[in-house]
């Protein structure tokens, strides 16, 4: 009966919680951003921008209603598997300890900084870290195959909805946990050392102040139908709602491009920047003739440990004797992105 | 064990809303929740004996171990013996003694038991955790003598009377009651219940046994009925109307006073994270009012089995609560470490004694840890590296061991970067190991409110 309540509760907490992407007052401002692009760029009327936004062809489409079946389903598996996770807590006292061991690097070096400058410093580094990580993260979901056909599972998707984001296979999403782990426990172990005790974050209802400000300016329609584009110049610090859409196109001009999640710096630097485009004549999703049937939960949840099973096979030697890999990496990458 | 209380206090408030108006009726009246009168059970026994709860030896000790410790400060070796290895006089107690608005029973220790010592009674063992394969009664030898000449050694960092105390809490009281009472003593055929404890008793081998065993714990009988806080100021002698049970004007050490580790216990307590004493205490009682009801006959299996479920409690917490000591302790350590980078030396003098009573403690109460009823194994091991057999000098030297004439020998074998190092991962081990949670002096805690804020690194979302 007490997992019951637990899942339950673990699904509630994702709409009531400010530090969640749904949490329901940001899904709430993501409607009212999205109608004042439909009215007024897009010069549609209310009407049509509230029959638009709503489209019950998107909500209950094959695709939406698969992410809705994947949302509660890895709900109840993380919560088995997530007491046994890698904690942001354990990494980082084993980095604080390790800096210890390191002479020249004295603790509480900076301690005598203002205590608002360590927790603005704290604030927005944290937020950058963490975007980095989840930029370099997703470079790599693209480009190694193994990673590749887990996170197929999320690029099937053939309409999005904010709840898209959570059409991830449980693997990766083990994955995701060990970086969102790392990232914060780099940043709060090397914090701590220097600045000693005056470490705090500057918070929104409980939410680091730029990861609120991310989710209040409409981070939910980066998974949805209304393709919000930036001034071109915007595009290269923020990625717009439409350049993510780009992301998930099935066009060869957008492969490896769009990664990032809230900065496009990170794009921009490394050259996979692609500026936003007219989204909605966008084709979404794997492009394969067999795309509707993508959405069965054996092919969001089996499939992709038979293909990562396989590449391992396959590749044994190269990856874990390091022999020279049979064939080089963007050969296999197209070959499990089909074109 | 946390959900059980919850259930435990809701039954009770359940119970007290039902019989109001009785419980008011009975005011005054013996709680159920105090640890005595326990009638006679034994089968055939004739004597005058109405209340078979017997635990006098035990306070003795509790009392020859704070007159010790306040006469280690003195430096007289055999004061200090007549109280660790027992005299033929009727000695003082030094402590704890009445002091003003807290008035104390007893003046002598013969006016609680005599002929009792420490010294029999201490931890036979190898102490692994200080040098030169000595015994637990050797150790204390050891540090007595030394105490003689210097209580407070600042060419060595050593504070004597924290040593002897937080180790002897550990190689008599925790020792006696966890690895003898309520091990040994609790098997089926050794003392059993229906016979009496020795010739002419009136309790039970099992009724005796489980006394000795709380008495060793240190609660008062009457803890139960108090909060953590309530417990602590007795413990204090700051709280007469907490500890005055019977309400004649005075503290019975016998029964209304707060000992050593349910002392320690009740300073976490009152936190409000933990609740070691009550736990602890409750078990005490639970386990006494089970032996009770076998009325004068053998244990059943299924009463044994059901007592020993009351034995894993308090060892299981009382094992808790010395980790929460050396917790603590690595915590007063670190800071005094930092402190001491920068102190001036107008108070160089002030934070070295500081210091080094820190550390006292901590070794003391890490050498506790490892004199339970299960060998600790490489927790041990752990623990004793990097505590050391000294603290660290402001040179970086230490002790590393004892010559053939007992003289210290020193040397530098880390930094001080790497001694406050091991103070952190000292506190990681008690928790990893332990699973403690009042945590006093947390010196990682930063990190982990840092880390809760910023919330949970579960993440199965695509961004």
């Amino acid at each position: 009966m007490e997992i019951f309540f637990d899942i339950f509760q673990n699904l509630v907490d994702q709409f009531t919680n400010p530090k969640k992407r749904v949490f329901i007052l940001y899904l709430f401002l993501s409607i009212l951003i999205a109608a004042g692009w439909l009215i007024l760029h897009k010069k549609k009327s209310l009407k049509e921008s509230i029959k638009f936004i709503f489209n019950p062809k998107v909500f209950f489409s094959k695709s939406a209603t698969s992410d809705y079946k994947v949302f509660f389903i890895n709900q109840v598996i993380m919560l088995f598997i997530s007491p046994h996770l890698l904690t942001q807590i354990t990494i980082a006292t084993a980095l604080y300890f390790f800096f210890f061991e390191i002479s020249f690097l004295d603790m509480g070096l900076f301690a005598t900084t203002p205590k608002y400058i360590i927790i603005s410093l704290f604030t927005f580094t944290h937020f950058i870290v963490d975007d980095f990580s989840k930029y370099i993260v997703h470079r790599w979901m693209h480009r190694w195959p193994f990673l590749w056909a887990l996170h197929k599972v999320h690029h099937s998707a053939t309409n999005l909805t904010p709840m898209t984001v959570f059409r991830t296979h449980p693997l990766e999403g083990l994955v995701f946990t060990l970086r969102s782990a790392f990232a914060q426990g780099l940043t709060i172990s090397t914090f701590v050392y220097f600045f000693a005790g005056g470490v705090d974050l500057y918070t929104v209802l409980g939410a680091n102040l730029f990861v609120f400000l991310f989710n209040v300016f409409g981070s939910n329609l980066r998974h949805s139908h209304i393709g919000i584009r930036y001034w071109k110049w915007l595009e290269y610090i923020f990625i717009s709602p439409a350049q993510h859409h780009l992301h998930h196109s099935v066009a060869k001009e957008h492969y490896n491009k769009n990664y990032g999640a809230a900065l496009a710096i990170w794009d921009w630097m490394f050259g996979s920047l692609h500026h936003s485009e007219d989204t909605e004549t966008l084709t979404l999703g794997l492009g394969t003739n067999d795309d509707q049937k993508k959405h069965s939960l054996k092919e969001l949840y089996l499939i992709p440990f038979v293909e990562s099973f396989k590449f391992l096979k396959r590749n044994f030697n190269s990856i874990f004797l390091f022999k020279k890999i049979k064939k080089n990496k963007s050969e296999i990458y197209y070959e499990k992105f089909p074109q | 064990m946390k959900k059980s209380n919850l259930k435990t206090k809701l039954l009770a408030s359940i119970t007290c809303l039902s019989f109001g108006f009785t419980g008011f009726a009975n005011a005054g009246a013996h709680s159920e929740d105090v640890y005595g009168p326990f009638p006679v059970t034994l089968k055939g026994y004739s004597g005058d004996c109405t209340n078979t709860v017997s635990y006098s030896g035990q306070i003795a000790r509790h009392v020859q171990h704070d007159s010790l410790k306040y006469l280690s400060t003195k430096g007289d070796y055999d004061e200090m013996n007549a109280y660790y290895s027992g005299s033929d006089k009727n000695k003082q107690i030094w402590a704890p003694a009445s002091k003003e608005g807290f008035p104390i029973k007893q003046i002598l220790l013969n006016d609680i038991s005599s002929g009792k010592n420490l010294s029999g009674k201490t931890y036979k063992g190898t102490i692994t955790a200080w040098p030169n394969n000595m015994t637990g009664p050797e150790v204390i030898d050891f540090w007595m003598s030394k105490a003689e000449s210097n209580p407070k050694d600042v060419s060595v960092g050593l504070n004597y009377q924290q040593l002897i105390s937080k180790f002897i809490m550990g190689a008599v009281f925790y020792n006696q009651a966890v690895d003898n009472y309520l091990d040994e003593k609790m098997e089926a055929d050794t003392k059993p219940n229906d016979k009496p404890y020795k010739d002419g008793a009136c309790y039970t081998g099992k009724e005796h046994s489980w006394d000795e065993a709380f008495g060793y714990w240190g609660a008062a009988a009457h803890s139960l009925l108090l909060s953590a806080e309530q417990n602590y100021n007795v413990a204090k002698k700051k709280d007469l109307a907490s500890a005055d049970y019977n309400s004649d004007g005075v503290v019975d050490l016998k029964s209304e006073y707060v000992f050593a580790h349910a002392y320690y216990a009740s300073s976490f307590d009152k936190g409000g994270k933990t609740s070691y004493l009550e736990d602890i205490t409750r078990a005490f009682l639970d386990g006494r009012k089970l032996i009770t009801s076998a009325n004068g006959e053998k244990l059943t299996d299924a009463q044994r089995s059901e007592l020993m479920g009351h034995v894993s409690i308090i060892s299981d917490n009382w094992e808790k609560v010395i980790a929460e000591s050396v917790f603590k302790y690595a915590g007063s350590t670190y800071k005094s470490l930092v402190a001491l980078e920068d102190v001036t030396n107008a108070d160089l003098a002030k934070e070295f004694d500081k210091y080094m009573k820190y550390w006292g403690e901590l070794k003391g109460f890490s050498m506790a840890l490892q004199v339970g009823k299960d060998n600790i194994g490489e927790t041990g091991t752990k623990l004793n590296r990097m505590v050391g057999f000294g603290p660290m000098l402001l040179d970086e030297t230490q002790i590393l061991g004892i010559d053939v004439n007992g003289n210290y020998v020193m040397d530098k074998i880390y930094s001080m970067n790497d001694a406050k190092l091991h103070m952190l991962k000292i506190q990681k081990l008690m928790i990893d190991q332990f699973g403690i949670e009042a945590r006093a002096n947390d010196m990682l805690s930063d990190m982990a409110d840092l880390a809760s804020k910023i919330g949970t690194s579960e993440s199965a979302e695509n961004d």
